[in-house]
């Protein structure tokens, strides 16, 4: 054999699954398509504070210079919300981490040229950063700091017009966070208010701006406790067998005929103040069940074959085959529902908003839209029915993308 | 296949009972009490008035909210026990570091007093107890004032129409010796105070309560059996056990009417929007997915999936939201809310069909599209799947007609798995139909739940969980059946 087929058979022996994966994926173009959408709105929510927020970048008053906007994006008072913190401190490391992600790529690439070794080392590599990341924002969302309350645009607009204090700024384009009131009621659409106003004196546009952070998370969060639940009872039932399975099986049975929007409902009505974390984990303890069958079906499926049986002939444990061995290959069905999952929780979640049941104090889409549908306001009805249809939209469409690409027969 | 379906329908039966375990287990074991949540409406814990107390404890055990949830132990209750809940109730002020401070916090006072309520007569050995010997005056005398309570015996099918004669003897004498109670507690005053006040004397009050007490004495005196019988059954569970194979749901405590009676004549709008909507959807989505297969890749077959694609994206609500605003509020083409007009019982069968067609044409609307969306994907996939099969080319080398070959040969294997689907779009539909009767104002079994959440009526939560898991179960099983009889590879031994 020549050096160069010698190079080829290589290669292709190289490509693992992910990458005929992704080759597949990368040939549908609309899937593609939205993909740069779902990343645009991963990029809109990470980086919303610097489009919209009460705080001015800069603050000039009296010859004093002080930084309101970067000391807010930590602060408790001002976003209350623990995912607020999250996404503020993505957005601050973002550019940091990708630097040093970059580099460390590029290291770790020149030390091994294998492909599967360099895969492996930087997979573990993104796990301790994201693990890194995690204890990181941790230590943040404990801390409690505090800034005295300040009205800086009022202040600053005053100081406009009366040419009395010497105060100079620089704001955000839409110089007010979710949360600010005092706007005139079901006011439409201007020039100061991209999206109107609210019922509740607020303005529209910067909420939906907010509420892709909300809707982002809760399908994100949700769909990982659920796919974790049902992975875990899925693999258990399909690797056993037997009585396990069976008694599985009955068991998911029984939970799918429960309406679960009902139920969801009911425990929400329960809890005493329902916040975003409490509609996750509802979310999520309850619709594990497709995962679950996917999960024990793919179990079944792979259990017979013969990279499994040599497994089981190695000696090897039952842990070790099931999370090593089997586990990746039937986990592209699961990713492909999660991915329809994520945009079904976010349905969940508006329409729990929708029907009153949400969290208040979060600029939730479905709760705009409930205050459209209660005084008919047709910029309340259609910001936040859009903002919802694209989000879904486009997570269905990158999971029919997903779906497409595993499946061998649609194969291009 | 009468053999699989007998044993299809028993199935039914055990997973209907687990499914009335987890509904149990829901409604008892999520945080916070259902039962308690009320309270703000039925004037319970601030209420301290005697009337309003009264009400509360009759609604609790009338929805079996004073039990324990699964064992009870009750009969074994010592005075100590009953002490240390007199003296939360009582919560004396004690000093601590020097400051006077109530020794228990109103949370916990407030808990106490109910428990108190709860334990009912099996706390009476007990008070009598301390009423005797007990050295601190206080506890002497709330233990006189709870005894005017908790000595009551219950009546016997108190919130039933239909009782027998010996039960109205019963319940009648049941009544004459709870009004013989009344009055006979003392109150824990000072010598001058107690000179003035209405109320008898401690003296008085052990008069009539030893007597009483030697009397009735082997009501506590329990057998074995006894309590066997009630550790297991006297509990929330045992009692929602029986009650549920009775088809005794309760009664709501809003309109404190049956709640199986609301639910039933409730169930009519719901499953007329949940059926036609289901039936359109097939309808008009069969043909659909089998003539975007046949026309596979042309660009009407691409135009109409980018489009069902939309529609299946487009939440329901909102959907619902717009047409709502648009059709009823702008431009008044249909009625804004209900299922029928307000003198629908004066028209003639035809003029109502008419009148129910213009009120629900909307949400039937709302609730077909989005499932029409995901049937006609189906069927348009299952189709393609057969269209290349080999029985297929057969059947076109045969000479048959293109149309035949379609419908007979590829459509009758192809849409096996849309049948199935009936399974998955009942609980569905049942879910979406809260929204959609909220929105559009259907007095259906969805809004009726919902309400039922808002204001925690836990009887008729549990019910219509229980009856749509049925309705759903239902579902499943005509799929099956169904599934049965157009495929006939599939045997069931």
């Amino acid at each position: 054999m020549s050096e160069s087929n010698k190079k080829i058979v290589q290669e292709s022996d190289d490509l693992t699954y992910g990458d005929i994966v992704w080759g597949q994926f990368k040939k549908n173009n609309l899937a593609m398509f939205a993909l740069y959408g779902l990343s645009i709105l991963i990029f809109i929510a990470v980086f919303c504070p610097i489009l919209a927020s009460d705080r001015p970048f800069i603050w000039v008053e009296n010859g004093q210079t002080s930084y309101p906007w970067f000391t807010s994006l930590f602060d408790r008072n001002y976003y209350e919300n623990s995912v607020d913190i999250f996404f503020n401190l993505a957005m601050v490391l973002s550019i940091p981490l990708t630097i040093i992600w970059v580099v460390v790529a590029r290291v770790i690439r020149t030390k091994h040229s294998e492909k599967r070794a360099y895969r492996k080392v930087l997979y573990r590599f993104n796990i301790g950063l994201f693990a890194a990341f995690i204890a990181l924002f941790l230590g943040i969302s404990t801390q409690k700091y505090e800034e005295p309350y300040k009205q800086y645009y009022e202040e600053y607009t005053q100081a406009k017009e009366d040419n009395q204090k010497d105060i100079s700024a620089v704001f955000t384009p839409i110089p007010y966070g979710y949360r600010k009131t005092g706007f005139k009621s079901l006011d439409g659409i201007s020039g100061e208010h991209w999206l109107g106003v609210d019922q509740s004196t607020r303005d529209v546009a910067v909420r939906m701006l907010y509420g892709t952070r909300i809707a982002l998370s809760i399908g994100i969060i949700a769909v990982s406790i659920y796919v974790t639940i049902g992975v875990i009872i899925g693999s258990t039932a399909g690797f056993f067998g037997g009585w396990t399975d069976i008694l599985i099986v009955r068991f998911i049975e029984i939970f799918m005929s429960i309406p679960s929007l009902f139920v969801i409902l009911a425990l929400l009505a329960f809890v005493e103040k329902p916040s975003i974390f409490h509609i996750m984990a509802v979310i999520g303890c309850l619709r594990w069940t497709g995962v679950a069958r996917l999960t024990r079906g793919e179990f079944l499926r792979l259990r017979n074959l013969d990279f499994v049986s040599s497994a089981i002939a190695l000696g090897f444990s039952t842990r070790r085959i099931i999370f090593q061995h089997v586990l990746p290959n039937a986990l592209g069905p699961v990713l492909v529902n999660a991915t329809f999952g994520v945009a079904a929780a976010i349905l969940t979640e508006s329409t729990l908003s929708f029907l009153g049941l949400g969290d208040v104090s979060v600029p939730s889409w479905g709760q705009t839209l409930n205050e459209g549908y209660s005084t008919g306001a047709w910029h309340l009805i259609l910001a936040p029915g859009f903002a919802i249809f694209f989000t879904v939209s486009l997570l269905n469409l990158v999971g029919e993308g997903f779906r497409d690409a595993l499946d061998p027969k649609m194969r291009k | 296949m009468l053999f699989y379906i007998i044993k299809r329908m028993l199935l039914i039966i055990p997973t209907f009972l687990a499914i009335s375990l987890i509904v149990f287990a829901i409604v008892n074991f999520a945080p916070g009490n259902p039962g308690g949540r009320q309270i703000g409406s039925e004037g319970g814990q601030q209420a301290n008035t005697g009337e309003q107390r009264e009400s509360y404890r009759i609604f609790k055990e009338q929805f079996n909210l004073d039990k324990p949830v699964i064992l009870n132990f009750r009969y074994n209750l010592t005075k100590d026990e009953v002490v240390d809940v007199l003296a939360k109730v009582l919560n004396p002020v004690i000093e601590i570091d020097g400051k006077e401070e109530k020794e228990y916090g109103l949370g916990e006072q407030i808990e106490s007093q109910e428990y108190l309520e709860n334990l009912g007569r099996y706390a009476v050995p007990s008070l009598m107890e301390i009423l005797n010997t007990h050295p601190e005056v206080e506890y002497r005398a709330l233990a006189s004032q709870r005894l005017t309570i908790n000595a009551r015996q219950r009546l016997q099918g108190e919130f039933r129409k239909d009782l027998t004669k010996a039960q109205r003897e019963t319940n009648k004498k049941i009544s004459d010796e709870t009004a013989s109670f009344k009055g006979q507690y003392f109150l824990a005053l000072s010598p001058e105070d107690a000179e003035d006040a209405e109320s008898k004397t401690e003296e008085e009050v052990k008069e009539f309560w030893n007597p009483w007490y030697e009397q009735n004495k082997t009501d506590w005196e329990y057998s074995t059996g006894d309590i066997f019988s009630i550790t297991f059954t006297d509990t929330r569970f045992a009692k929602y056990w029986y009650n549920l194979s009775q088809l005794n749901f309760g009664v709501s405590h809003r309109d404190k009417r049956p709640v199986l009676e609301t639910v039933l004549s409730k169930l009519k709008y719901s499953l007329t929007l949940a059926v036609t909507s289901v039936f359109l959807a097939y309808l008009i989505s069969l043909p659909l997915g089998i003539w975007s297969a046949v026309n596979h890749n042309s660009k009407a077959d691409r135009a109409v999936t980018v489009v069902l694609f939309m529609l299946y994206s487009l939440p329901s609500f909102f959907v619902g939201v717009v047409l709502l605003n648009l059709l009823t509020v702008e431009y008044r083409i249909f009625p804004t809310a209900g299922f029928e007009s307000l003198n629908a019982s004066e028209m003639t069968t035809l003029e109502y069909i008419k009148d129910v067609m213009w009120h629900v044409f909307l949400p039937i609307c709302c609730m077909t599209y989005a499932s029409l969306a995901a049937l006609s994907r189906y069927a348009k996939t299952g189709l393609l799947d057969i269209i290349n099969a080999d029985f297929i080319r057969t059947a076109r080398a045969k000479g048959l007609p293109e149309s035949v070959v379609i419908i007979k040969h590829a459509a009758r294997n192809g849409m096996i798995p849309i049948l199935t689907l009936i399974a998955t779009l009942l609980p569905v539909l049942i879910g979406g139909s809260i929204v959609i009767e909220q929105i559009f104002g259907i007095p259906g079994m969805g809004r009726y739940g919902f309400e039922a959440i808002l204001t925690r009526d836990y009887n008729v939560v549990m019910a219509i969980l229980l009856i749509s898991s049925l309705l759903t179960l239902i579902g499943m099983l005509i799929s099956d059946i169904l599934y049965a009889i157009v495929d006939p590879r599939i045997t069931f031994d």
